[in-house]
């Protein structure tokens, strides 16, 4: 009770009002039938809606970088261009490719989809607002995750085009490489927090985040997994597989309409994903600032809302993948496997045998200073 | 051992140009904006009087402009934008003079190159700096420009306006 | 030069020399080779870059035109002429195998004119489609569109290349395949972003690995050479804006030059006060772009727009001085067509000022980045030997380590008063091409600094003839635009329209360098070497 009067705006309020007032009236299986859809509709339309602020927001921040003004016809600061292009997108026709395999060909975008959906479902948006809470959480994550290269790779493959074959097999190599420094960046964590699951593992961030903790090993973990999730994303400038200057627009040249929506939706949204999880892995998830010790201080940070400290937290580092996208020049395939191969990687295991040094030998700041943090 | 100390020192050089480059953006996000907002600004705008977009013929306020419709514009544009049509009339002292019917002008296909106005005698014609001439249709990018009515200015009479520099 | 006339006589004994503009020799097809093989072997003076090759059609007789001269001192040259009678089938030597960047204009002549060159390994049409009637700019082409319909029908490419070898004194010909069987081949351009125009290369991969580059050019050819033979002089100034267009001013001196020299008139001090500052202005807007584009074809897009803004406050000043941008129309023969404007000095001056300050802030943003230094560095190596052979000037020739600044050997307007430096790397990759383009912008600025104070009052036009005649005769002028040397050639014969003009366009010989240099490259790196080499299409495709 107490702690529902000292967060009113948390919206574990609501849904556990939802639920109480469902289950007062409708047996076990239509409250959770009900439940299931509410959830999957809300997913959906927040898939949508962030998909939109972050389209927006990357084609503002990016024009700001290079002194323009960037969207600004389309309502107040151009602030319904995204909605506006959304709609374009919608309207479009799907223009069928000769000589394509057809059936690959429409099913490409949807695991492209699917995978960064199933993925978006596994986030820790605030206290209660996790749909599936695993103790292997950080696991599911990285295998649903990697499942989108399918997607990628069947666009090359059925699209008939020499530049999307490129871009589609520059997208594998890429992929397959990154996915182990993330993977391995976020092993890194799970040693020092003991745990898989995304609930515990932000639980026991409330003092010290896992970035501080591990002091050393965990800021190098942290900067590869934003280096190797950056380069999941395709985004530059490890945007090779759609290389505008080279391969036109690499895997998804031949795609139009809701297809392409598809993958540029996907796009965005899997900057948002792996930035979110960087935000529960390493910055203390939904976990306001809190310090031993200061009530008052704690008081006042608890009442914001977990949300805003989740979107605040991951709006950040959103904002430093924009502005490493925007600085740099592109990686070219062979510079990019020997940026993971003879760079990444094998800090990446150095770095797990020191995190694992010390834990073990108590060296992280809470066995340090246990009074502080 | 310095194979060792290349991969360090590469490692950290790297880095550090990379933040050199960031700092570089993190300056511009703060810059002013270049942009320039048209139509917004078009008060404001300033085109330079030496732009050149459009041939007029300048007409003074008794409808008189200073074509002899001797043709050397014509003549001398390399892409046939200018036709001069002319006709032959007797003044009243009985003479056969050649005055402008139409001075038609085809903006789409003028190339700007302002030999027209370089070589006209009597400078009938200057490039204005009206720059909005988008249209819906090819047949009006063709122009007259002689005014409805119009006559050859008495010679005696000052230049309305003087040749662009 | 008298011991090269001896040479001459003594390896070709009836070639007919004559003392005119340039020193000019004539000789019989079967002699030329083995004449521009010894004054290419010359040690003494070597005459070993091809200018021009000029196709021309004399009336009886087609022939060919070469302007020789030496990469040592530029400014020693020599024409050789050579012709056939024979207009039904006419046959030359090809002089591929002495000087690279006689392949393209070999085929290029063999488009326009029909003469096929002995040993050219490869006889395509340049700039034309093969089943192209006639040849256009003989003097007898029938222009009737019934010939050559507007096709609409897309037709394949047909990558077999015929050629006529001599083979022990026998004239063989035979047809050639481009590509191998299974070559996994990419078509990069005509529309693709990064090949700055209308340009088509044929490519084959293996992986990501360029093996082969086939150069398809002419998408945009305008024939602006024929349509010159029925215009004016002053007329024909302005195709000049229209070739390249980033050098459009300096392209437009180098043919007001040419007639200037040819008729003899005297162009005032002020005038060519202007026409030094706005061409060093004209470079400097070039440079910007070209690093502008090279940045974009690696992939940062944000120097992209770095480089258009600063490129923005040239244009502003062009536009108030001569009332364009692009195209802004300033030379005319004997003169300049606008004076400078009031606070022309004001603006240049504020203008010199910011873009130091700017140039420290590409250096500072991608310069030094390390991964443009990779991929840039030891990127698209161009030997001195092949930029010599392909004459490849301009930054890149310099890049390559070759004196080649025609405003150094040929001083031209104003360059022998002003003090600059001649930047020259000798790396021959992509970023010494990329450094000496930043650095000639540190010395346009130099230069503009030396003249902006001093521009003397007077005329801005010398008075000239309501109609330029010139005298029978051929005249040559060579200018260093953005990209390289351009040149004009002029045969004249008395009109008031040439007979015969020719545009040396520096950016046909980058092109016909990529091949070459991208050999064994990846592809994204073709993408940045062809950033590198700058070269602009319309200049091409003339």
């Amino acid at each position: 009770m107490i702690l529902n009067y000292s967060q009113p705006l948390e919206v574990t309020n609501l849904t556990s009002w939802l639920d109480a007032a469902l289950r007062s009236s409708l047996p076990e299986f239509w409250v959770l039938l009900i439940e299931f859809v509410l959830v999957g509709v809300a997913f959906l339309a927040a898939y949508a809606v962030i998909a939109l602020i972050l389209i927006y927001a990357e084609r503002k921040i990016t024009a700001f970088f290079q002194a323009r003004f960037g969207p600004n016809r389309v309502g107040k600061w151009g602030l319904l261009q995204s909605v506006a292009d959304m709609v374009k997108i919608l309207l479009k026709e799907i223009v069928k490719i000769n000589r394509s395999d057809r059936f690959l060909f429409f099913a490409a975008p949807f695991f492209m989809i699917v995978a960064s959906m199933a993925t978006f479902g596994a986030i820790a948006f605030g206290k209660g607002l996790h749909a599936i809470d695993f103790n292997i959480g950080v696991l599911y994550v990285t295998a649903v995750s990697s499942l989108g290269i399918i997607g990628v790779l069947l666009a090359g493959w059925s699209s008939n085009n020499k530049y999307s074959m490129i871009g589609a097999m520059r997208s594998g190599a890429q992929f397959v490489s990154y996915e182990l420094s993330a993977g391995f960046a976020l092993m890194t964590i799970v040693v020092l927090a003991g745990t898989m699951q995304f609930s515990t593992m932000i639980e026991g961030q409330r003092y010290c985040w896992n970035l501080f903790n591990g002091h050393i090993s965990s800021l190098i973990a942290f900067i590869i997994y934003l280096i190797s999730g950056h380069a999941e994303t395709n985004r530059g400038p490890f945007d090779l597989p759609e290389a505008e200057s080279e391969l036109t627009a690499g895997y998804h040249t031949e795609y139009s309409g809701l297809q392409f929506g598809f993958y540029y939706l996907a796009e965005y949204l899997n900057m948002f994903i792996i930035a979110s999880i960087a935000t529960a892995v390493f910055l203390g998830g939904y976990m306001p600032i809190q310090v031993k010790g200061w009530v008052a201080f704690n008081g006042i940070m608890e009442y914001i809302p977990s949300y805003i400290w989740f979107f605040g937290k991951t709006a950040v580092l959103i904002f430093l993948s924009l502005w490493v996208r925007w600085s740099f020049p592109r990686l070219r395939i062979d510079q990019l496997l020997n940026l993971e191969w003879k760079y990444l990687l094998p800090i990446n295991l150095v770095n797990i045998v020191l995190m694992v040094i010390l834990v073990l030998s108590g060296l992280t700041l809470t066995d340090l200073l246990p009074g502080w943090f | 051992m310095s194979s060792v100390s290349k991969y360090f020192s590469g490692l950290f050089t790297g880095i550090k140009s990379l933040l050199f480059g960031m700092s570089v953006t993190w300056k511009e996000l703060w810059t002013k904006k270049v942009t320039r907002q048209y139509p917004e600004n078009r008060d404001t705008l300033v085109i330079s009087d030496r732009w050149r977009s459009e041939l007029t013929m300048p007409h003074d306020e008794n409808n008189e402009h200073a074509c002899t419709a001797c043709g050397i514009c014509e003549m001398n544009c390399p892409n046939g934008t200018i036709k001069v049509i002319s006709q032959m009339i007797e003044t009243e002292d009985g003479k056969k003079k050649k005055i402008l019917d139409k001075y038609q002008w085809d903006l789409g296909m003028c190339t700007f190159c302002n030999l027209c106005v370089l070589t006209c005698p009597s400078d009938a014609i200057k490039f204005e700096n009206t720059f909005e001439n988008a249209v819906f249709n090819r047949e009006k990018l063709k122009q007259q420009l002689n005014h409805e009515g119009s006559k050859l200015r008495d010679k005696k009479k000052e230049p309305l306006a003087p040749k662009a520099e | 030069m008298e011991n090269i006339k001896k040479l001459i006589l003594n390896t070709v004994k009836d070639a007919v020399i004559e003392e005119k503009q340039k020193l000019t020799v004539t000789v019989d097809y079967t002699k030329l080779h083995l004449l521009a093989k010894t004054l290419r072997d010359n040690a003494e003076l070597p005459f070993d870059t091809l200018v021009f090759l000029t196709g021309m059609d004399r009336g009886e007789e087609l022939g060919v035109n070469y302007l020789l001269c030496s990469s040592k001192d530029l400014s020693k040259e020599i024409v050789l002429k050579t012709g056939t009678t024979d207009r039904e089938n006419p046959l030359l030597y090809s002089v591929t195998d002495l000087f690279e960047t006689a392949n393209y204009n070999e085929r290029e002549v063999f488009a326009l004119f029909g003469i096929r060159f002995i040993n050219n390994p490869d006889m395509r049409k340049f700039f034309l489609n093969g089943d192209w009637n006639g040849f256009p700019f003989r003097k007898d082409y029938d222009a009737n569109p019934e010939l050559n319909p507007l096709n609409l029908e897309s037709k394949d490419i047909i990558d077999i290349a015929p050629r006529i070898m001599e083979i022990d004194g026998k004239l063989v010909e035979s047809t050639v395949n481009i590509f191998e069987e299974d070559d996994y081949i990419i078509n990069i351009g005509p529309q693709h972003p990064s090949t700055h125009g209308v340009m088509h290369f044929r490519t084959s991969l293996d992986g990501e690995i360029v093996k082969k580059i086939d150069v398809h050019s002419g998408y945009i050819h305008r024939g602006i050479e024929k349509l010159s033979e029925t215009l004016t002089y002053p007329q024909i100034l302005h195709f000049t804006d229209r070739l390249d267009y980033l050098s459009a001013n300096i392209n437009r001196h180098g043919l007001c030059m040419a007639v200037e020299k040819a008729a003899e008139i005297e162009v005032p001090e002020r005038a060519q006060y202007i026409r030094t500052i706005m061409d060093e202005l004209n470079r400097m807007d070039s440079h910007l772009l070209a690093w502008a584009c090279q940045t974009n074809d690696l992939g940062a897009t944000t120097a992209f727009i770095y480089g258009m803004r600063e490129r923005e406050i040239i244009l502003d000043i062009f536009e108030k001085t001569c009332g364009g941008r692009l195209i802004i129309n300033q030379n005319v023969v004997g003169g300049v067509m606008f004076d400078i404007y009031d606070d022309f000095q004001k603006d240049v001056k504020s203008f010199i000022i910011y873009m130091c300050d700017k140039l420290k802030e590409y250096d500072r943003f991608f310069s030094h980045n390390v991964i443009a230094l990779g991929r840039m560095i030891g990127i698209g190596n161009l030997s001195k030997e092949d930029a010599i052979n392909y004459a490849v000037t301009g930054p890149a020739g310099r890049g390559s380590g070759w004196s080649c600044d025609i405003r150094k050997h040929i001083p031209y307007a104003l360059y022998d008063k002003v003090e600059f430096n001649e930047v020259i790397r000798t790396e021959g990759d992509s970023y010494a091409r990329y450094l000496n383009r930043l650095d000639e912008i540190e010395q346009s600025l130099h230069i503009i600094e030396q003249l902006i104070d001093n521009i003397p009052e007077g005329d801005i036009c010398a008075k000239t003839k309501a109609i330029i005649r010139l005298p029978e005769g051929e005249f040559y002028s060579r200018v260093e635009a953005c990209r390289g040397e351009f040149g004009v050639f002029i045969e004249s014969r008395g009109d008031k329209f040439p007979y015969r003009l020719k545009f040396r366009s520096p950016s046909m010989a980058l092109v016909s360098a990529m091949p070459l240099i991208c050999k064994n490259e990846k592809i994204s790196d073709f993408i940045g070497i062809g950033g590198s080499m700058d070269y602009v299409i319309p200049d091409i495709d003339r």
